[in-house]
């Protein structure tokens, strides 16, 4: 019985840029926890080995630091790391691999497979055929060989490889780095670990994709996970599960208001938004100034709570009411500014038309706020 | 607003009291000259409003030099339905009291209901300046400022806006023009104010959103780089062990080892024929040789038989030669004894001739010795004499300067005595005989005279003595010139050792002619010995030992023959002698030339029996037959070699030229090339791997890719910053926009009414202009129709006369607003428009009457004459005063 974790795309050393500074620095620092909390794991489950299935770095190009503290976050699980390289960190003939074992970063249990042959792991009866990538991408199908590869007899057969299982996405999509569906079948191995999609996914019965252990976009489904797999002996089949690796949370949300009680319920959303959580909304449709003032607030106190929000309000039309107008004060010409900018919001340059009223709205807002202190 | 009565006491100019009653509604006129008191009316009212009665400031309203005085001022006027009195006393008795309507009003409050009426302020302290007389200050136009608008209208706006404002309800914001500033400041924090460009935060985030981009794309380039490096890696690295497996090198190689040989065996062949050549040409060398050996012992024998002939006809020349010297010697006898006998015959006719002239010479010099000895004896006495003259020349010679000296002193001194006989005093004496007296030294008797030049004692024996001392004054120095001159003049003929001028004289005669005597003779010695009595001497001398001479050469001359009549003539002598020299001398020559040939003849003969002795003694050699058959024999052996050598040679070049060894050569050094150049690139892409895999780990290093996607992340940053205030800058400066074109409508709005006033009177002077409104109500730009379209200038602008008229027609639209707005209006012009030309002013009186329609308007004037057609009469202020003192 041989218990293993397999797990893929790292992506160390990414950048979010789409976020503020300070939250992108620590979404970038998370991805170095959830190597460490995987070698937590490794060791907690007594896994006899982890399979990391390519795209362990974001780019070839990394810093010396990031490549030391990498190596550094798999400390934990003393047991064999069985690498390869994926298309972001393909084995070239100068690469992140060749630094990193010149800056002899790598560990002793830690194998990086950079050449296209077996790996016996005598000890364990596990032999690994690997299909690193040593182009950034190729059209081949880099695990070609893994049928004619002979293993000794009772080793179990796994294959590692990274890239896109064809058939499964549409077929006008031309991906690079194809692997032929199948393959686990058809080359009789006992488990296939893939890498490269970013969400976990069963291909078929031994084959799977285990996704990013740590989100690091929001249209990833069923990502932040790692796999932990078990296979009783060559030809039993594979038993597989899930297990949640991600620190934070990635939502992408879109409302539209339409009446007065929407704003209850998006604040209410937005009350529960804690620091796991990191949020995109986008809110559309119109509100009075009132609500959109409670809004500004609620989503201020969100941002405060929350690991990272971005909320997007350029879509959303305002509407202020009588009610509105007078609250502000809005006599004499700045009432028919007001009117004007409200009714340009249906116009060419609505944006503006709306920026602009909720500048003046807010400027109007601040005043009465003083005058009434 | 009307004021119908004004009366004024202890005021400026009036210390007594002055009241002007019955003024008009409408238009009222006074005239009055200069400082007859127009000023102070319009003062006195002026005071009346502006002016708190209470005010310690207000001394200049007293009379001049009247410190006691309390001016006052009585108005009556009606507003509306209701009619108010002020009374108004300052300074001494300060009282202020108003009757308005029913209501009676005190003090201050009196005061603040009027200034609340009119519309202007009173002075917090001090007098009344300016900024606090509102309507009033605009509609009562002070003398010579009615051309001065912005000022008065910027200290009324505010009344004239309430009325505005009134009149138009609450349409104006409350606070829109804080939040306009508010927006505007906001805005001006990310755009420029005036051309709108990003600025502060905005423009910060867009230079760092380009920077980023640069740095971008410089990563990138780097990047690719990077990449390319790696991949050219790849590339080099496979080829490399490639290389390394096949090593394609070594096959050309062998490929030139193989040619080099074939190169090295055809070298040989080339050597060979090389030999075979040299050899051929040493052959053919011996061939000549041999041939030579045989033509000179053929010619040996040709050459015996050739010397043989040359001897025999050698024996004949000589034989021919002696017989011909043996006739020309007998000859030369013959010649040779004729010869000696002709100048033996020519010998003796030349000494006789001798002879002969020797005789002639002696002759002729006996002449000469005469001659010559004549001369010399003459030439010597005449020498003599000359010697003798110049003795006695330079005995007598004087020098003519001592000589006019002298001459010149005698005629002084002559002079002088003259002078002193003149002076002298003359003592004539006749004395009794036999009586002598002495004068001075002298003793004299008889009669006589003398001339007393110096005191002179004159004894008269027996009697005693007289002296007698001369008169004149100047003759003691005429004895003492006369003494001097005499002298120098005794000085002088002693010099010359003479006794007087007259001696002097005749020496100087004697001398002359003396003189004249010595050339003479120097003449005739000159012509006896021209070159001197020496030379005549040693003439004389020359001819005795010529003679001498000539007697021995006759003495030393042969006896003459016997037979010398027989003798020829040395002429003909000579003439006989010539010939038969001349023959003798041919003859001798012509044996000389058979001599010669003979001699030649003999030489040659021996010449040719010696040569005909060496070739023989050639031919005679004893080797020379063997000599002879040896180089025949040696001549066929090499002919036999000359041939096999050629036929060797054409086959062994045949053999080179199939073979071509320059094209070996080529195969050789291209093989060569070929191998090197592998090599050389195997070793070259060798040291570029190590070059590369060196600087991929440093590039690697870098962390390039890490950078850049930092650099990425930064961007978007900085860009979704730039966006985000790119939104805000459009948003404020629209806004921006909106704000102020609303404004600006509701501006125009507000001022429709002032503005409809003021074109109603801006028609009349100026048709189809039309005249802007500024944001204090002031007017602003004027424009008119012009020669090139609308022309358009600003107030300030205006020349000054129109500046003037705009002044006074603003200020009647202005009342006209006031009034429609139910506000009190009075107009005062103090000397107003006397800068409007007549056609203007004109003009001006119709629009002032048709605003008389409307207000009470006082209109101060010096000059009558302009205003007569107002239609009003006027009130002339004297007048006025007159009729006050006499009430």
């Amino acid at each position: 019985m041989i218990r293993l974790l397999h797990t893929a795309d790292w992506q160390i050393g990414k950048c979010y840029g789409q976020f503020e500074p300070d939250e992108a620095a620590l979404l970038a620092e998370a991805r170095f926890n959830t190597v460490e909390r995987l070698a937590a794991l490794a060791l907690e489950r007594q896994v006899d080995l982890v399979l990391v299935a390519g795209d362990v770095f974001d780019a070839q190009g990394v810093s010396d630091k990031t490549i030391h503290r990498l190596f550094y976050a798999m400390r934990g699980y003393a047991g064999p790391w069985l690498l390869i390289p994926g298309n972001h960190d393909a084995g070239l003939a100068e690469s992140v691999w060749t630094r990193a074992a010149r800056l002899a970063a790598i560990p002793d249990n830690v194998h990086v497979c950079l050449n296209a042959e077996p790996l016996l792991l005598e000890t364990l009866g596990v032999a690994i055929l690997p299909a690193p990538l040593t182009q950034r991408h190729t059209y081949n199908d880099l695990t070609e060989w893994f049928a004619g590869a002979g293993t000794p007899a009772g080793m179990l057969r796994i294959g590692l490889a990274h890239g896109s299982v064809q058939g499964i996405l549409a077929e006008e999509i031309d991906s690079a780095n194809p692997i032929a569906a199948g393959r686990a079948e058809q080359a009789r191995l006992d488990y296939f670990a893939l890498g490269d999609w970013h969400g976990a996914k069963q291909v078929d019965a031994r084959t799977w994709y285990s996704g990013t252990p740590e989100t690091d976009r929001f249209k990833a489904n069923d990502s932040g996970q790692a796999l932990l797999v078990e296979l009783a002996g060559p030809g039993e089949p594979a038993v597989v599960t899930p297990i949640t690796t991600g620190q934070y949370l990635w939502q992408s949300q879109t409302m539209m208001l339409q009446v007065a009680s929407d704003i209850d319920q998006v604040l209410s959303q937005l009350a529960d938004f804690d620091q796991t959580d990191v949020v995109k909304l986008a809110l559309s449709g119109q509100t009075d100034l009132a609500g959109y003032r409670r809004l500004q607030a609620s989503i201020a106190q969100a941002q405060g709570r929350a690991r990272c929000l971005q909320a997007d309000l350029s879509a959303l039309r305002l509407e202020p009411t009588d009610e509105d107008i007078d609250a502000i004060q809005a006599d004499g010409y700045l009432g028919e500014v007001i009117a004007e900018l409200r009714a340009d919001q249906d116009g060419a340059e609505a944006d503006v038309a709306r920026d602009a009223l909720a500048l003046l709205a807010g400027i109007l807002d601040e005043r009465r706020a003083r005058a009434t202190s | 607003m009307k004021l119908t009565r004004i009366r004024i006491e202890q005021f400026k100019q009036f210390r007594q009291p002055f009241e002007i009653t019955g003024l008009e509604s409408g238009l009222n006129l006074f005239t009055g000259a200069n400082e007859a008191g127009k000023s102070t009316i319009v003062a006195a009212i002026r005071a009346a409003f502006f002016e708190r009665h209470r005010s310690g400031s207000v001394d200049d309203l007293r009379p001049w030099g009247d410190a006691s005085a309390s001016p006052s001022v009585e108005l009556e006027f009606t507003i509306g339905a209701d009619t108010y009195r002020l009374g108004k006393r300052f300074l001494g008795k300060k009282r202020c009291e108003l009757q308005a309507g029913p209501q009676h009003l005190d003090g201050v409050e009196a005061e603040d209901h009027l200034a609340e009426l009119l519309g202007f302020q009173h002075a917090g302290k001090g007098v009344s300046k300016a900024e606090h007389w509102g309507i009033p200050g605009l509609l009562w136009i002070q003398q010579g400022s009615a051309q001065d608008l912005r000022e008065p209208v910027s200290h009324a706006t505010d009344h004239l806006r309430s009325v505005l404002n009134t009149s138009l309800g609450e349409i104006a914001s409350s606070g829109g023009d804080e939040v306009l500033a508010q927006v505007e400041t906001l805005r001006n924090e990310l755009l420029t104010a005036t051309t709108g460009k990003p600025r502060g935060a905005y423009q910060q985030a867009l230079e760092q959103a380009a920077t980023l981009e640069a740095t971008l794309r410089s990563l990138d380039a780097e990047i690719a780089v990077y990449r390319e490096k790696v991949d050219r890696l790849a590339t080099l690295r496979r080829d490399h062990a490639a290389d390394e497996a096949e090593q394609p090198w070594t096959a050309f190689r062998q490929q030139e080892q193989a040619a080099a040989a074939s190169l090295d065996a055809i070298r040989q062949v080339e050597a060979a024929l090389q030999a075979d050549r040299q050899r051929a040409g040493q052959i053919d060398a011996q061939v000549n040789l041999l041939r030579g050996q045989l033509d000179t012992l053929a010619s040996q024998e040709r050459a015996v038989a050739t010397r043989r002939t040359a001897l025999e006809n050698a024996d004949k020349e000589r034989h021919a030669n002696n017989t011909l010297v043996e006739q020309w010697q007998s000859r030369t006898q013959e010649a040779t004894d004729r010869h000696t006998a002709l100048r033996e015959a020519l010998r003796l006719a030349r000494q006789e001739a001798t002879r002969r002239d020797l005789d002639r010479q002696l002759d002729e010099l006996k002449r000469k010795q005469e001659t010559t000895a004549d001369a010399l004896a003459r030439a010597e006495t005449e020498q003599a004499a000359l010697t003798a003259l110049q003795k006695k020349l330079a005995e007598t010679e004087i020098d003519p300067k001592n000589l006019y000296t002298l001459k010149a002193q005698q005629s002084a001194l002559r002079e002088l005595r003259i002078r002193r006989d003149t002076v002298a005093t003359r003592l004539l004496f006749a004395l009794t005989d036999g009586c002598r007296i002495e004068i001075g030294q002298e003793s004299v008797t008889g009669s006589g005279d003398r001339l007393l030049t110096e005191t002179t004692r004159v004894t008269l024996p027996g009697l005693g003595q007289l002296d007698i001392t001369p008169g004149g004054a100047d003759l003691a120095e005429l004895g003492r010139q006369e003494q001097a001159l005499a002298d120098s003049h005794a000085a002088l003929l002693q010099q010359l050792g003479l006794d007087s001028p007259e001696a002097a004289e005749a020496r100087h005669q004697s001398h002359t002619q003396h003189q004249a005597e010595a050339r003479t003779a120097t003449a005739t010695l000159k012509a006896l010995a021209p070159k001197g009595i020496d030379a005549l001497r040693a003439e004389l001398t020359a001819h005795d030992a010529r003679f001498g001479e000539i007697e021995q050469a006759l003495a030393r001359l042969p006896a003459a023959p016997e037979n010398i009549s027989e003798l020829p003539s040395v002429s003909q002598a000579e003439a006989a002698e010539d010939t038969a020299r001349q023959s003798l001398d041919q003859i001798n020559q012509q044996l000389n030339e058979a001599r010669l040939a003979a001699g030649n003849a003999h030489t040659a003969h021996e010449s040719a029996t010696r040569e005909l002795a060496t070739a023989q003694a050639v031919l005679d050699a004893p080797d020379r037959a063997a000599r002879l058959s040896a180089a025949n024999r040696n001549l066929v052996d090499a002919r036999a070699e000359q041939d096999s050598l050629a036929e060797r040679i054409e086959a062994r070049a045949r053999q080179v030229a199939e073979a071509n060894p320059d094209l070996l050569q080529q195969d050789v050094e291209r093989f060569r090339a070929s191998a090197g150049q592998l090599e050389k690139q195997y070793a070259e892409r060798r040291d570029t791997l190590m070059r590369l895999e060196v600087a991929l780990q440093t590039a690697g290093a870098q962390g390039l890719e890490e950078r850049r996607a930092e650099a990425a992340r930064d961007q978007e940053q900085v860009r979704r910053r730039g966006d985000e205030l790119q939104r805000r800058a459009l948003a404020l400066d629209h806004l921006l926009k909106l704000l102020r074109d609303k404004r600006a409508v509701l501006t125009r709005k507000l001022q429709a009414p002032l503005q409809k006033h003021l074109n109603r009177y801006l028609q009349l002077l100026f048709p189809h202009a039309s005249l802007g409104i500024d944001e204090n109500l002031a007017p602003g730009p004027l424009t008119r129709p012009g020669s090139n379209g609308a022309e358009t200038s600003l107030f300030e602008e205006l020349s000054f006369g129109a500046r003037e008229q705009m002044g006074v027609i603003s200020r009647l639209a202005y009342a006209d607003l006031l009034k429609e707005a139910g506000r009190p209006t009075l107009i005062i012009l103090d000397d107003a428009l006397v800068h409007s030309d007549e056609a203007r002013l004109a003009q001006m009186k119709r629009l002032l009457f048709d605003a008389a329609t409307r207000h009470q308007i006082l209109l101060f004037t010096c000059h009558p004459a302009n205003w007569r057609d107002l239609g009003v009469g006027a009130r002339s202020l004297e007048a006025l005063r007159a009729r006050n003192k006499a009430g």
